[in-house]
């Protein structure tokens, strides 16, 4: 049980959390909304904008009995502080008295709202902020109405700043808070943003290059409590009045952070619902209240004209030509019916839990499922021995412990870096192994770089390679250890997950919140096709064995595989089901249009095996279906069976036949509490806008070790890939912002200019003795016959022996893990204008 | 009339030629205060400065040996700072101790630091003081080589280095916690207290720390040689020893003058100052810079120009003794004139970080501007009056009431110099 | 590159604290020695040398007064017009001396020579008028002193 102290705040007497903030307690206990600019609930108290000023006392107790002195009154007896306090910066303790109601109380309000007025531009009809402005509303709560201030003295400031690509700062607006600048300092580390000059003339700037440009920039917008920084996006873009929020769930990578869609009926989309802005919504345990900008910026693929609009057949010359979902529907469900059971599916981690039922209805369970997250593995072992539920990466702290084993997280699961920042900030052990530097190793204790491909040897070995590490993280309070596949091969990988579920078991770090494993697996529901019974051991076997029908359903494998084409070219009959048309479908039978989690139902499975529900935000694109109704359609040709009505009954289906799923009907996903701190409510003056969560915080499934006793399993090692002859190691790794087709489709937007450009890293010593610059162009001969083209850069961070290669960022897809190859320089060839 | 003569401190080898220069220092007993606190228990130490009641002269005259008393012994790193930022303005009694007798404020500082077992003294002066700080480093190599300063000074076990560090031209980094950050690498702006600087948390680099002031420091060798009860019979019971007074303005012979607390102003102006220049009569005087309440005299028979010089006394005046930088003005000043000056400083100054300082600094002076350009709104005087009221005790450190005090007591001792500013009808 | 070329001076610095953060400062008077103000690639610099942001030695520089970040003439005039100075004359005597010079407050001389500025308290309340001329002081000025100390400085700068 946490401490308690007794506070007096209006005269009421409340028991609240010792070392709380007062701003949060009384908010959240006494329901007092003490009003703030500067001060944030997820930041340091800087006492900058006296807002918050109250009076306060502290109740006088017998110095012996330590019993509270009364008055002639019977109440108790305060020393009131002479001058008014702020609150913000306030840490409760036992007895403090507060008064927020009193003349002297108002009056200071008043007056900070006056000052703050007499520079602002007053211009809230042209502001984007307008409508849902702290500053709007403190002033209708605390102002005077008029203003003394001769309108002529007022500044005459720069009102279009960019700050980076993707951030405007109206410098006439800022009211100097530095929520901005500590966002950037504190909670990112990445302090691009900083104060210039002083006095009045204190503004915003960055010199930094590139500018404000961090994948968490958008976050500033939300927290600037005035109009001062609006995002490229939706600048100008819509009335905050005029739109409809959305619960979402960000479809981009395990962490699963809860967004809204912020949603208005546009006479450019035909009338229908268009998503002007994404915004986070809270949820403690996710995500607090923060998103990336991939999250936030990248939600125009949803809307791309080049999405695929209606289900497309294979006609009689060879082409894909438009035809009817009837006919469709038909001709699937007759060619696997057709395959005598030699069929097979696999589904990306962008479907939804209810798509990945649906499918698994339509082939029956004793067919292949693959997972298609090729060269990376774990959720099994995660369902195992993953975090215990209520786990928070927040509430880690001294004591604690954390190790990052072959992932860049930054690159991989954006706001887990971020908060693993804070957690490091907060004195956890942070251990970052890899064999190349990543951002995070940046706030790491400590880091361990090993060889090329050795995370799993290292996992394994841990105790006698790092022993002194070893000892920290076993003896920590608490201990989380999370994977990537960064140089592993699907074995490696498998063997990395075993090794670090075997090192929490044999340090009792299993079974309990805080504790466990995480996989930073890639996409939005890698652990729903875990649990629906998708392997991406299952997917190997069908790549190497493929069936007659074969039902691709959001795995866009030719992106992602150099071989594809080959095994492909061997199923009789393919079926893709996607967002677009892609390397597959040119090969298809079949190609039938899936609507994108914008326009849709359903839910995502996140990397902590928390099931979170989105909701329909976005007006249709042609004739897509969600998938789970495609394919149900599909199996009532085979089975018979009658198509559930709603992505809802899909998953009441689900909850009575997967029993990891038994608490996950919707009404449960849809449950909201109250949080600490309170964010998101109609103050938003307090935490920034539009946090409310009322789409619910989802239903964390329970890991097997809650249930009862875990076991080590043994560790089956792969051959390390090493370096020989002319050969360096290729491995390939993540960029957040990449050319993958759901993310590319955004890039015309806004994105374009930062997606890298295509490059190859390596070391400078291999370059040099293959007679390779900076900046060369290259091609990369990995085995499967394809060369990737790409320009050389020294600066990559790869270690000897070893090439970087980033997926996706050509058209040539890089290998699927870890392997040898060759470099080669290319000749650029110069066009002549 | 020749004037009277009182113990020096301070300037107590003023006459001493090259008493800057070490062998001369210390064939004047130099360093043997400090010798003598290295063989005492630093808790007695402690407890000495205390006894003298020395108290601050960076302007706000808290108790020094209370000060070092607060710092936890159980940590252990530990600093002290010099507070040689002096930039209030009329305020420059610390640059000329610091040139005329830089081994004083070593030794002071030296066994301020030896009380608290510092790991480091940081000096830290305002940028303009380049070349002080270029001597005053000459200083401190010397007190190296003579075994002062460095590793286990002499055969006492403990370490201590000491180090200047410039400023860069920002009046807001004397305030101490703001002179941290500075000092820190960071935007000089002050912190929030609690934890303040001689609490973990809340010093230099987190650790505990105390900042002094250079005046106070240099008091320090004189006490722990002469001890606490010497001290004491100078000045009177509440202010103890003696003051550097920095006379500025509209008098004969401006300059530094050390006198015990009690001598009256009259005595400081016009025997030590030379009286108001061009026999002209007094009409105000800042006595502590820019930043506390005016004093009204009217003329130069002003009964109240008898009133003593100590903190207490000043605060009968409606005033502080503060930093005791006494800007004198005479009759043909007018007050709204010196408002919009200082408020011009403040205004500059600012740093920017609290609201009520940032804002309001910036509308008095644009509201001062109109009144002295005489396109001033009826009603304007009594708005920067009430401008300045609500940034009263509503700021993070104390110049946002530095910058409303010109305000309110110009406005309230000299009515008639805003009245005739604003033409009949105000 | 002010690393190669004040490698002493940069390591002295160094030595006097825990961190590189608190070399900023001294970092930044030695960029503008260099290049005679704060220019970009001294920040640049100094943000390297000191291993921060360029964006958080930006800030420093612009908070402090002493920091230009803009060029100035040879000569960097600072007057001090403050009150206390101000009583004793130093408002004409600033006057006087922009007049001499042809500048108006912040400008420079058309052959770069002078830039004459009017500043805050310096510290020398008692020996007004004064400025500081590239931060070294000359107090208790009047127009000859200090049309003696313009040709002095014209002759040094061979103009
Ligand atoms: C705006 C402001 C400016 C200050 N400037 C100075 C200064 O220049 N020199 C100084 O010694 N104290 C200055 N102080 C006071 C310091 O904060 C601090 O109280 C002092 O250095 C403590 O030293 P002392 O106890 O020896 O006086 C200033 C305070 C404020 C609020
Ligand atoms: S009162 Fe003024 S100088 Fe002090 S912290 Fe606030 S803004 Fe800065
Ligand atoms: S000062 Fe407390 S909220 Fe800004």
């Amino acid at each position: 049980m946490t401490k308690t102290v007794t506070i007096y705040i209006d005269d009421k007497t409340y028991e609240v959390p010792a070392g709380t903030n007062l701003v949060d307690v009384a908010k959240f206990y006494a329901d007092n909304d003490i009003p703030v600019f500067c001060y944030h609930p997820k930041m340091k108290p800087v006492g900058m904008c006296r807002m918050c000023l109250v009076e306060m006392g502290s109740v006088q107790k017998d110095r012996e009995t330590g019993a509270v002195l009364l008055d002639d009154q019977g109440k108790p007896q305060v020393r009131w502080m002479p001058k008014l306090q702020t609150a913000c910066t306030t840490t409760v303790s036992d007895g403090l008295v507060v008064r927020s109601n009193t003349p002297q109380v108002d009056s200071a309000r008043e007056n900070v709202v006056e000052f703050l007025l007499t520079s602002h531009p007053l211009d809230c009809p042209v502001c984007d902020k307008g409508g849902e402005c702290p500053l709007q509303n403190l002033t209708m709560a605390h102002g005077s109405g008029s203003s003394r201030m001769n309108y002529a003295d007022k500044m005459h400031l720069d009102k279009h700043v960019p700050l980076g690509d993707l951030i405007f700062l109206d410098e006439e607006r800022c009211i100097q808070c530095a929520r901005c600048v500590r966002f950037q300092d504190e909670v990112v580390g990445d302090p691009v943003l900083q104060f210039h000059e002083r006095g009045r003339n204190l503004q915003i700037v960055t010199v930094s290059e590139p500018g404000f440009d961090t994948y968490f920039s958008g976050n500033t917008t939300d927290i600037c409590p005035v109009g001062a920084l609006t995002t490229a996006d939706f600048r100008f873009g819509a009335r905050p009045w005029e739109l409809t929020n959305v619960p979402s769930i960000c479809p981009h990578c395990p962490v699963g952070c809860n967004t809204s869609l912020s949603t208005r009926l546009d006479r450019d989309f035909g009338g229908r619902a268009l998503i002007k802005r994404v915004m986070p919504r809270q949820n403690e345990e996710v995500n607090e209240i923060w998103i990336c900008d991939k999250g936030r910026f990248g939600h125009h693929f949803s809307r791309s004209e080049e999405r695929l609009m209606s289900p497309m057949l294979r006609n009689a010359s060879g082409n894909l030509a438009r035809t009817t979902w009837q006919e469709a529907y038909k001709l699937a469900a007759e060619k696997v019916k057709a395959a005598a059971g030699s069929v097979a599916v696999i589904a990306g981690a962008g479907l939804t839990n209810e798509d990945l039922w649906a499918l698994r209805r339509l082939v029956g369970e004793s067919v292949r499922l693959g997972a298609w997250t090729p060269a990376q593995t774990g959720a099994d072992l995660v369902a195992q021995v993953g975090v215990g539920s209520g786990t928070n990466l927040t509430a880690l702290k001294s004591g604690d412990a954390v190790l990052v084993i072959a992932s860049d997280l930054e690159e991989e699961a954006p706001v887990w870096r971020l908060r693993l920042k804070q957690a490091a900030d907060r004195g956890v052990y942070l251990v970052v192994a890899n064999a190349r530097p990543t951002r995070l190793a940046d706030f790491a204790k400590e880091t361990i770089t090993y060889g090329t491909g050795e995370a799993a040897h290292v996992m394994h070995e841990l105790r006698t390679r790092f022993p002194q590490i070893a000892e920290k993280l076993a003896g920590a309070a608490n201990l989380i250890i999370l994977t990537g596949a960064e140089g592993l091969t699907l074995e490696g990988s498998r063997a990395l997950n075993q090794a670090a579920a075997n090192f929490l078991i044999e340090s009792g770090h299993v079974g309990k919140a805080n504790n466990g494993l995480i996989a930073a697996l890639p996409g939005a529901n890698a652990m729903g096709l875990h649990y629906l019974g998708f392997t991406p051991e299952a997917a190997a076997d069908i790549v190497n064995t493929p069936p007659k029908v074969l039902i691709l359903a959001g795995a866009d494998v030719a992106a992602d595989d150099p071989n594809a084409a080959a095994w492909l070219s061997k199923v009789e009959t393919l079926i893709t089901i996607g967002l677009f048309l892609d390397g597959a479908s040119e090969r298809a039978q079949l190609a039938l249009p899936m609507q994108s989690f914008a326009e849709r139902d359903g839910t995502f499975t996140n990397g902590e095996r928390r099931v979170q529900r989105f909701y329909t935000a976005q007006g249709p694109m042609g004739m897509a279906l969600p998938a789970w109704q495609i394919a149900a359609r599909i199996a009532e040709g085979v089975t018979g069976e009658h198509p559930k009505t709603s992505a809802g009954a899909v998953m009441l289906d689900i909850a009575k036949n997967v029993p990891a799923f038994a608490g996950a009907r919707y009404t449960e996903l849809a449950k909201v509490e109250r949080q600490f701190p309170d964010v998101g409510g109609q103050d938003l003056y307090y935490g920034g806008n539009a946090y409310k969560n009322t789409g619910g915080l989802g239903v964390q499934i329970p890991s097997a070790a809650e249930g009862g006793e875990v076991k080590t399993a043994p560790v089956t090692l792969p051959p390390l890939v090493s370096a020989s002859g002319q050969n360096l190691v290729v491995v390939p790794t993540t960029e957040l912002y990449n050319r993958a087709r759901d993310f590319r489709a955004s890039e015309a937007e806004l994105m374009t200019p930062r997606v890298p450009a295509a490059y190859v890293a390596m070391h400078a010593v291999d370059a040099k003795r293959l007679g390779i610059a900076d900046g060369d162009l290259v091609a990369v001969d990995a085995g499967s016959g394809r060369l990737v083209r790409s320009h050389v850069r020294l600066d990559g961070g790869a270690p000897e022996g070893t090439l970087l290669l980033p997926r996706h960022l050509t058209d040539t897809p890089a290998p699927l893990s870890i392997t040898q190859g060759k470099v080669e320089k290319l000749r650029e060839l110069v066009v002549e204008g | 009339m020749a004037e009277k003569q009182y113990p020096n401190i301070i300037y107590r080898e003023k006459d001493v030629p090259d008493i800057r220069r070490y062998e001369v220092y210390a064939a004047h007993d130099g360093y043997a205060a400090f010798k003598k606190a290295l063989g005492m228990e630093p808790k007695a130490v402690i407890e000495e400065v205390k006894a003298s009641n020395l108290r601050g002269r960076g302007g706000a005259g808290f108790s020094a040996g209370m000060k070092w008393s607060f710092i936890p012994q159980s940590e252990p790193v530990k600093y002290v700072v010099v507070n040689a930022d002096e930039s209030e303005t009329g305020t420059f009694k610390d640059r000329q101790i610091m040139e005329n007798n830089p081994h004083q404020l070593i030794e002071g500082a030296l066994i301020c630091a030896w009380a608290i077992q510092a790991k480091a003294v940081y000096i830290y002066l305002r940028g303009e003081y380049m070349d002080v700080a270029a001597q005053l480093d000459e200083r401190i190599a010397e007190a190296y080589a003579n075994g002062w300063l460095g590793k286990n000074i002499q055969g006492s076990g403990w370490s201590c280095d000491m180090f200047t560090h410039l400023g860069a031209g920002a009046y807001i980094c004397g305030e101490e916690s703001a002179l941290l950050e500075s000092l820190e690498g960071k935007l000089g702006q002050p912190r929030v207290r609690p934890p303040f600087p001689a609490q973990k948390g809340g010093g230099l680099y987190g650790e505990p720390t105390v900042v002094n002031n250079v005046e106070t420091l240099a008091n320090v060798p004189w006490i722990m040689r002469n001890g606490a009860a010497e001290y004491k019979k100078i000045g009177t019971e509440g202010s103890t020893g003696t003051k550097v007074f920095c006379l500025s303005g509209h008098v004969a012979k401006p300059g530094n003058y050390e006198l015990p607390f009690g001598v009256t102003i009259r005595e400081l102006i016009y025997e030590f100052g030379g009286g108001i220049s061009g026999g002209r009569q007094i009409k105000g005087l800042l006595p502590s810079g820019g930043s506390g309440p005016v004093i009204r005299f009217d003329g130069n028979d002003d009964p109240r120009l008898d009133t003593p010089m100590t903190y207490e006394d000043f605060q009968k005046l409606g005033s502080i003794l503060g930093s005791a930088s006494f800007i004198v003005m005479d009759e043909t000043v007018d007050m709204a004139w010196v408002a919009s000056r200082i408020t011009k400083f403040f205004k500059h100054e600012s740093c920017g970080k609290c609201t009520p300082c940032r804002e309001g600094t910036y509308w008095l002076d644009k509201t001062l501007d109109r009144i002295m350009d005489g396109t001033a709104r009826p009603g304007d005087v009594d708005l920067i009056n009430n401008v300045a009221r609500n940034m009263q005790g509503m700021t993070l450190c104390a110049l946002g009431d530095f910058a409303a005090n010109p305000i309110l007591h110009t406005i309230k001792n000299f009515p008639e110099d805003f009245k005739a500013r604003m033409g009949a009808g105000d | 590159m002010l690393a190669e070329k004040y490698a002493d001076r940069i390591q002295k610095v160094f030595a006097k604290y825990p961190d590189k953060r608190s070399a900023v400062m001294p970092m930044l008077y030695i960029a503008q020695e260099e290049y005679g103000w704060v220019s970009p690639e001294g920040l640049r610099e100094v943000a390297e040398i000191c291993e921060l942001d360029p964006t958080q030695v930006k800030s420093i520089a612009g908070f402090y007064t002493m920091y230009s970040e803009q060029p100035k003439g040879k000569y960097w005039l600072q007057v001090c017009t403050d009150l206390a100075c101000a009583l004793r004359g130093a408002d004409e005597f600033s006057g006087q001396l922009k007049e001499t010079l042809g500048v108006d407050d912040g400008g420079t001389t058309a052959d770069g020579m002078f830039t004459v500025e009017h500043v805050m308290c310096l510290g020398a309340c008692d020996r007004a008028p004064m400025l500081q001329c590239n931060f070294h002081f000359h107090e208790n000025l009047d127009m000859d002193k200090m049309n003696a100390l313009i040709a002095q400085w014209r002759a040094e700068a061979g103009k």
